[in-house]
């Protein structure tokens, strides 16, 4: 299965990002939020308004998967596409990531 | 006990929405808390301790099996749903913190939302484009059955809804634009 499925959908937004990041395992939608201030240190404000929007995109493009509905909640996770997305994200970021250190070393 | 309330007729284009947040904010800030929105620009205040809530308007027009989700999302993340008028939504929450409450924050999911009245527009466009071509065709072609002043009549509202809707559409890809500059 070739690449080129999933890189169509690259770079994801901000947001985008750490919506999929935070749903390796199941959550729902506050949960998200939650956990995207925490694993961002407060860098990254999801409101649900674009949340709710992130998860009607994603489950349309086969990328999350709706898991259990409780009180009210639905439930997503990633889908394998959505891990293969995920991955090719995080190898553009960590590439990214090296020449700008390499940078600001150089400053420093 | 009745209660103190008012009524407001106020015409916003969606591409004002702002606009309208910033009015009713102001509204609260002055002691008239909106109760309830009605047909297109109907608005039902309460009076009552002057406060500074923000109000956030969201377009989703829903599947009934989809909208109780939404509405539980945006009450764990602290939104008051107000209600309806035309697919848009009305929410508000108090201002507590010094970052203003915001349901979108990035750019892109407030371009999404500008994209979706877009999608409904177009749809109008297209069934209006459709009977302007039917009435173009009744007025030029001899039509025996003269009731030939009200049809010519009507048949000029046709092409100025049109004229309106793409209008419309026009304004909201300049505020996209305008969204996406900053």
């Amino acid at each position: 299965m070739s690449q080129d499925d999933t890189s169509k959908y690259l770079p994801l937004t901000e947001s985008t990002y750490y919506i999929m990041l935070t749903l390796v395992e199941p959550l729902h939608g506050y949960a998200v939020m939650q956990k995207v201030d925490a694993i961002s240190k407060g860098t990254v404000k999801v409101g649900p308004g674009t949340l709710y929007g992130a998860f009607t995109l994603l489950e349309k493009e086969g990328l999350i998967v709706k898991v259990r509905e409780e009180d009210r909640r639905k439930s997503y996770v990633l889908t394998p596409k959505g891990k293969k997305l995920l991955m090719n994200q995080i190898k553009r970021l960590e590439i990214m990531t090296r020449n700008g250190l390499s940078v600001k070393d150089h400053y420093d | 006990m009745a209660e103190n309330t008012i009524r407001k007729f106020r015409w916003f284009w969606p591409w004002q929405d702002e606009q309208e947040e910033a009015w009713l904010r102001s509204m609260s800030q002055n002691g008239w808390h909106l109760l309830s929105v009605g047909l297109a620009g109907i608005y039902r205040f309460r009076a009552g301790e002057p406060y500074d809530y923000v109000y956030r308007l969201d377009y989703q027009i829903h599947k009934k099996k989809d909208e109780q989700d939404y509405l539980q999302l945006f009450s764990d993340a602290g939104w008051e749903y107000i209600g309806e008028m035309s697919a848009w939504q009305y929410f508000r929450k108090e201002v507590k913190e010094k970052e203003t409450p915001e349901i979108f924050t990035d750019i892109e999911s407030k371009v999404t939302k500008y994209k979706r009245v877009m999608a409904f527009l177009t749809f109008f466009v297209v069934i209006e484009a459709i009977c302007v071509a039917i009435f173009a065709y009744n007025i030029w072609s001899n039509n025996p059955y003269s009731w030939w002043g009200i049809i010519r009549a009507i048949s000029l509202l046709i092409p100025l809804a049109m004229g309106v809707l793409i209008y419309a559409v026009i304004r909201l890809v300049l505020r996209i634009r305008q969204l996406r500059r900053l």
